[in-house]
């Protein structure tokens, strides 16, 4: 008799998973993210995050496809863990399932909302929320929640309608305020207690304005 | 007057202890730049430990221009404290050795005298500042190299290196404002006290009091603003991301307001006491 219950509901959650299908609109963006074999690109950041005054810097990055990307500058450059994924690769790298989320107006436009759900466990987030500009095949926001470091969302524009890699990006994350060690700091550090007392993690940006794509594609 | 101005250089250079505090400078310069070279990425480290979870970092912030506001740094305590020393010693060590009474029965008037140390004084105050800064700039540069300037300042402040020698190099500009003041109170403490430990030891704690007054609340805007206590960290303020020149200007005239009224004073008791 159990073994009859547990073949039930063994086929009821096949035939769930099933039919769990993955969104077309993603698939196609996806395929278009794919012909990307490697890109070259010039990168100016703005960071904006309430304790860290920092210039205007510039660097130049390199993708290829499955390799970690590669940053160089002359500067000094804070780059951002998470969001430089334009392609997506490491988001979709993974098996994973969608939901469908309907629709969603911004900005004039209309966007197709859809979570992407890992069911893989080497992924590592644990949902994420894409807003796809399904006319366009490109993907204009997400917000990933991550299983370790939290969440991070991503504002993309795009410079024409047929690009497919965005020319701005704004990355917001969460990051806890710096604990400077009491030797380090300089006499005229001001400690704010009540400050320190309600710190607690603070929303960060990041501005990515990315100009001079060299793009490479698979059979090129 | 200017005869007594290249006696008392003269007796300057001829004092060994000079040259054992120029020496301490410089050493305190080389123990940081030796410290900086073996653990600065420590510092750096400990620092950016928060920003590592974000970020990545591309680029060396352990370089000349970090090494040179390290050595800036010193202007808190280790080069006044010297300063002191030296500037009182060219009075004590008039009082010790019996040659001011000597002195004294030249026909020199009192106050030219005095005067003329106080000049001196701050001759060799700026001296010592610019080749703390002429050293600190031409090391730090050779052995670490250009590159962004990070400070803690309420806030996490990144400078370009362009930047960074703009402002290091206004910050010894100011600081040296701040040393002639300090090098001024210990020769008009040596007027009062003569005998050269009660000077140093006394001068070691105005200079120990003023660090600690600069972060007290006195409650009252014109004391916070305008006693002398709160006006020695003025060269920090090249440090914001936004610099107060204002605020600089008046905080450093103030400052050589205050010097000029402690020569006054100094001169006014020197005239008035008794030699001997």
């Amino acid at each position: 008799m159990i073994r009859k219950i547990i073949l039930l509901l063994s086929l009821f959650l096949a035939v769930t998973v099933a039919a769990q299908d993955i969104d077309p609109d993603l698939l196609t963006i996806k395929q278009r993210m794919d012909s990307i074999e490697e890109f070259r690109a010039h990168l100016t950041l703005d960071l904006d995050v309430s304790f860290i005054n920092m210039p205007t810097k510039t660097a130049d990055m390199h993708y290829r496809k499955d390799k970690p990307v590669k940053f160089s500058s002359d500067d000094f450059v804070l780059i951002p863990k998470r969001g430089l994924d334009f392609s997506m690769n490491e988001l979709l790298k993974y098996s994973f399932i969608t939901v469908d989320r309907g629709v969603v107006e911004k900005d004039g436009s209309v966007y197709k909302v859809i979570n992407v759900i890992p069911t893989d466990k080497k992924a590592d987030f644990a949902i994420a929320t894409l807003l796809l500009d399904t006319l366009n095949q490109r993907i204009v926001e997400s917000e990933i929640n991550t299983k370790k470091d939290g969440s991070y969302t991503l504002a993309m524009q795009y410079a024409n309608t047929d690009m497919i890699l965005p020319e701005l990006v704004v990355v917001s994350f969460e990051i806890t305020r710096i604990k400077i060690p009491l030797n380090y700091m300089g006499k005229g550090t001001e400690v704010d207690k009540e400050e320190l007392k309600l710190d607690g993690p603070k929303t960060g940006k990041i501005i990515l304005q990315i100009s001079n794509y060299k793009i490479v594609y698979s059979g090129e | 007057m200017r005869a007594l101005i290249a006696a008392e250089i003269y007796k300057l250079l001829r004092q060994g202890k000079t040259y054992f505090a120029l020496a301490a400078i410089f050493l305190i310069e080389g123990v940081i730049l030796i410290s900086a070279y073996y653990q600065g990425s420590n510092i750096i480290d400990i620092l950016l430990d928060n920003l590592k979870q974000s970020f990545y970092f591309e680029g060396n912030l352990l370089n000349g221009n970090l090494l040179i506001y390290l050595i800036l740094n010193t202007l808190w305590f280790h080069v006044p404290l010297i300063l002191m020393i030296i500037i009182s010693g060219i009075l004590t060590s008039e009082y010790k050795d019996g040659t001011i009474q000597t002195v004294m029965l030249q026909p020199v008037s009192k106050w030219k005298f005095l005067l003329s140390k106080y000049i001196v004084a701050i001759i060799f105050t700026l001296i010592v500042v610019f080749f703390l800064a002429l050293t600190s700039f031409g090391l730090s540069y050779s052995i670490f190299g250009f590159g962004d300037l990070i400070v803690y300042l309420d806030t996490l402040n990144f400078f370009s290196s362009s930047e960074a020698f703009y402002r290091l190099s206004w910050s010894f500009a100011s600081g040296a404002v701040s040393m002639v003041f300090f090098s001024i109170v210990s020769l008009t403490l040596a007027v009062i006290f003569k005998e050269a430990t009660k000077t140093w030891i006394i001068a070691a704690f105005f200079l120990i009091l003023s660090n600690l007054l600069l972060k007290v609340d006195f409650g009252n805007y014109w004391v916070n603003r305008l006693f002398f206590v709160k006006l020695n960290d003025t060269w920090q303020y090249l440090f914001y991301t936004e610099i107060d020149w204002s605020g600089i200007y008046w905080n450093n005239l103030l400052l050589i307001i205050y010097s000029m009224i402690f020569i006054a004073f100094g001169l006014y008791l020197f005239n008035k006491k008794d030699i001997g």
